[in-house]
């Protein structure tokens, strides 16, 4: 029997780290079954409904299209003031002196845990990875560098980490390879596991050893691909100083995927920056926001909730649900506004390039699984707030359906009623007046791209030698894709992943291919 | 260098400002815009706002080289490439549509637009000079037709003008340059069935003997006699063209569902049905609601009847067909020439002249008409060039 007098007292609850409900039993699992069907119904029944109101009831099909493009526009607005705001926030960051901004605050005796857990990436990725950690404005002895291996990945894989161990180790305070075991029963094989397993074997063999105070020790969970840039940890420090409760918030970055902006194909480079604008968004409302990718956080707020959790695909904002339900509802996100650098998706051709960000975005979309989770221990653990639990839930669940409905409302569904309509209705001024409406106001949206061109070139690294300068044409042009990569790579396989989750054929972690070109 | 970040996250306050700024110009929005998409407008004249309810009218046209007029006004051409018009914004009443181009006929209709409804028409134009391309028996290397014989082209071609190049030859010329051009064999064999129309022979001869046959019987009696004659039928899709005693009738054969719009009129009594569609629309409903033969049925608020007469401009007809492409358009070979008509009548069904002439066959076969005079061949093309 394993000694959890160090967690919080609801993350000693035997269902805590549940990922789906074959886990449970009784009427645990049966509730947790039917969250897991909830979503996916809520996604088709809107689909289907909208196919069935246009044949079946026109009229309303008709004014309900267009509320939801004005819906669209107005939230075209109010998320590109969001990006405005956060754009003009992490410029101003990028240039701040930050080590000098920490000075005043007794931060010397603080460490920070740096874990990178990978699979089967090149070296040269593992290797850029600890070069930006090693040009980072900070004191490399107060670093403690994980390379997480996966023993499923080969014995090559794995020496790897032994070689960039000897390049590197001697830099820092601390360098530990780990190697998360394969087929550890209860797990899923990914990131979730390997991190978990490296926090505890990290927790054993340096920080006990060393004696250091867990609340002095911050934790950075990184992909491997993430390349920092050098103020990093010093901006992280004057946010965990400042924070109002830094001992129960995250910390989040935004995350550039511009390591391989150049050497990536269009489609590649409007998803990613599609995904760096979402986060911007989410850096101006971090009470509606969970964790992402890469991020850090107390290792004191890790040790409280046994880590994360091993078993779910989506672990990156898992383990946030997991501190803030532990925590009974309060746990904050607080938004760094300073970048960390990753790779936009990528493979050798195109095809295997739109292969590829299909699956990175149905294992994203798969994090509809948090949801599920959320609204369980809502109803189990009533010291959250009412309210908390209410506005979390809707906000989730909201975020879930309209990644999946809208882009397919927007752009294929709106136009059923003028092809399904009753005859009544075809012969109305409403049924001609329909597509022209719902064309201008995407027109008004779609203003919002050029918007996205401009903010996307100015974040776009310097052209590197070998590059036309065409490109930055191309690199304007290629956000007229938007409602192709909406539908393609947000709806359809957040629709795919809602509805493996639904009929109970659970995903597995997949790991999406780095490619780093130096 | 500033000891704190100058700029900070968006607050709280400022976001639910800007959200809540939002959802009531979303509450704002919304109404303005449903009202505008049924057609409801803002009328400012005579210096007095007013909501008006407007309708609309939906023309397509078959050609992309005509102007759209709406009670005088010329409609802006639609984007490019496209022949449909809709019109927004019209006040409810009868409108005047006019269709119009250069080197085309005029086609024109009065239509009654309703309230929130928008009113379809379908517009064709013909050419004004007959487009004929000759089919010879010998062609050019190049395929340029060959007139043979001493005729002008004038005279072959009459008041049309030939499409394609032509040679005229000589009997001097060796006929050995030529190619032989076996679309002339194919359709020589055409007019050699007893398909094509033959010159001054009604379609409707086979009744008229009928009708001698019964010369001496009352007229009460003839119509209650079964005539043996039977009536020439041309289907298409699910419209039907059939001869009945001595007219033309075009008759929806499918569903109420999918019957065309041109079928139906807007429910009303019979006085307003004249002034609305014409005399003779408000005659055939209201004459056709009693009959059991083409009944009349309801869809919504509309009145829908399954037959309408085609007009033969008083004359006899010697062939008629759907024209080529269309089921709403009718192709006519009357005594004095080759007619194109629209089935529908509202307010009256347009006729144009697609040929004058009286001594000419007409055959139509794989969606072309072919024609034959003087011993000579030719397609009509029923479009001008774009």
């Amino acid at each position: 029997m394993s000694d959890n007098s160090h967690l919080l007292p609801y993350a000693r609850r035997a269902d805590f780290k549940v990922a789906r409900a074959t886990e449970l039993t009784g009427r645990d699992r049966r509730f947790y079954r039917f969250l897991e069907i909830v979503p996916g119904v809520a996604a088709w029944g809107t689909l289907i409904g909208i196919v069935w109101a246009s044949i079946y009831a026109s009229f309303f099909a008709a004014y309900f299209i267009i509320a939801f493009a004005i819906y669209w526009v107005l939230k075209t607005i109010f998320l590109s003031y969001h990006v405005r705001h956060n754009y003009k926030r992490l410029k101003h960051h990028m240039e701040l002196d930050w080590g000098r901004l920490i000075e005043r605050f007794k931060c010397d005796d603080f460490y920070h845990l740096v874990i990178f857990p990978y699979y089967q990436e090149p070296l040269e990725v593992l290797d850029d990875a600890m070069k930006g950690l090693s040009q980072a404005k900070y004191d490399p002895k107060k670093l403690i560098v994980v390379l997480a291996a996966e023993e499923r990945a080969g014995e090559d894989s794995v020496n790897q980490a032994y070689e960039i161990e000897r390049k590197y180790a001697s830099q820092f305070g601390h360098f530990l390879v780990t190697v998360h075991p394969a087929d550890v029963v209860g797990e899923i094989a990914g990131k979730g596991s390997n991190v978990h397993h490296a926090l505890c074997e990290v927790r054993s063999k340096v920080i006990d050893p060393a004696t250091i105070p867990y609340k002095q020790i911050l934790t950075s969970i990184f992909d491997i691909d993430t390349v920092i840039y050098p103020d990093y940890f010093n901006c992280l420090m004057w946010h965990f100083m400042t924070a109002e409760q830094p001992f129960k918030s995250a910390f989040q970055p935004v995350p550039l995927f511009t390591n391989n902006l150049w050497e990536a194909p269009a489609i590649s480079r409007v998803m990613a920056m599609s995904s760096t604008f979402w986060q911007m968004i989410m850096q101006e409302r971090p009470d509606k926001a969970a964790t992402f990718s890469s991020h850090s956080v107390s290792f004191q707020a890790l040790y409280e909730i046994g880590y994360g959790q091993a078993n779910v695909v989506s672990e990156d904002s898992r383990i946030y649900w997991n501190l803030m339900v532990a925590n009974d509802g309060n746990f904050d996100v607080v938004s760094l506004s300073y970048p960390i650098a990753m790779d936009a998706t990528t493979a050798p051709s195109t095809w295997g390039t739109i292969k590829n960000i299909y699956k990175q975005h149905r294992r994203w979309t798969y994090g509809v699984e948090n949801w599920c989770y959320l609204i369980y221990h809502f109803t189990k653990n009533k010291n959250i707030p009412l309210k908390k639990r209410w506005s979390v839930a809707l906000l989730q669940g909201e975020g879930y359906w309209s990644l999946v409905t809208n882009p397919i409302m927007l752009f294929i569904l709106g136009w059923t009623p003028i092809f399904l309509g009753t005859r009544e209705f075809h012969e109305t001024v409403l049924s001609y007046e329909l597509p022209i409406m719902v064309r201008n106001l995407l027109t008004v949206a779609m203003a919002g791209l050029v918007f996205s061109s401009i903010l996307a070139l100015s974040l776009t690294p310097p052209r590197p030698a070998g590059y036309s300068r065409f490109r930055y044409v191309v690199m304007a042009l290629q956000w007229i894709m938007v409602p192709i990569t909406m539908i393609v790579f947000s709806a359809i396989p957040g629709l795919d992943a809602q509805t493996r989750l639904m009929l109970g054929r659970y995903m597995g972690f997949w790991v999406t291919p780095k490619r780093l070109q130096n | 260098m500033p000891q704190e970040p100058q700029i900070t996250g968006m607050s709280g306050r400022h976001r639910a400002v800007f959200f809540w700024g939002l959802v009531l110009v979303f509450l704002l929005v919304l109404p303005v815009m449903i009202f505008y998409t049924t057609g409801y407008r803002l009328s400012f004249e005579d210096d007095v706002t007013t909501v008006v309810t407007t309708g609309g009218v939906y023309v397509s046209t078959q050609s992309l080289a005509v102007d759209v007029y709406l009670d005088e006004d010329q409609v802006e051409r639609p984007r490019l490439f496209r022949s449909a018009y809709y019109i927004q914004n019209i006040d409810a009443g009868l409108r005047r549509v006019v269709v119009q181009g250069e080197g085309v006929q005029t086609w024109v209709k009065l239509v009654p637009v309703d309230p929130r409804i928008v009113t379809e028409v379908a517009a064709f134009n013909v050419p004004t000079t007959p487009r004929l391309r000759p089919i010879t028996q010998l062609q050019t290397s190049a395929g340029a037709a060959v007139l043979e014989g001493a005729q002008a082209s004038t005279t072959i071609f009459g008041v049309g003008t030939s499409t394609e190049a032509y040679v005229i030859a000589t009997t001097s010329v060796a006929r050995t340059s030529y190619t032989v051009n076996p679309e002339y064999e194919f359709v020589q064999r055409l007019f050699g069935t007893s398909t094509a129309a033959v010159v001054n022979e009604s379609v409707f001869a086979e009744f008229r003997q009928d009708q001698d046959r019964f010369r001496f019987v009352s007229p009460q009696e003839r119509n209650a006699t079964t005539s043996t004659s039977t009536p020439v039928v041309i289907e298409r899709n699910d419209m039907r063209l059939q001869s009945r005693a001595e007219e033309l009738y075009a008759v929806w054969q499918g569903s109420q569902d999918n019957i065309p719009y041109y079928f139906c009129i807007t429910n009303t009594n019979a006085s307003t049905t004249a002034a609305r569609y014409g005399q003779h629309v408000a005659a055939a409903v209201y004459a056709t609601s009693t009959a059991t033969s083409s009944p009349i049925f309801m869809i919504d608020d509309r009145t829908c009847r399954t037959e309408i007469k085609l007009d033969r401009l008083r004359q006899d007809v010697y062939l008629f067909d759907f024209f080529p492409g269309s089921s709403d358009l009718v192709l006519l070979h009357l005594q004095d020439g080759l007619y194109v008509t629209e089935i529908d009548d509202r307010s009256w069904q347009n006729t144009q002249l697609l040929l004058p002439g009286v001594d000419f066959q007409t055959i139509i076969e794989n969606e072309v008409i072919y024609i034959k005079q003087n011993d000579f061949y030719f397609e009509i093309i029923p479009e001008i060039e774009t």
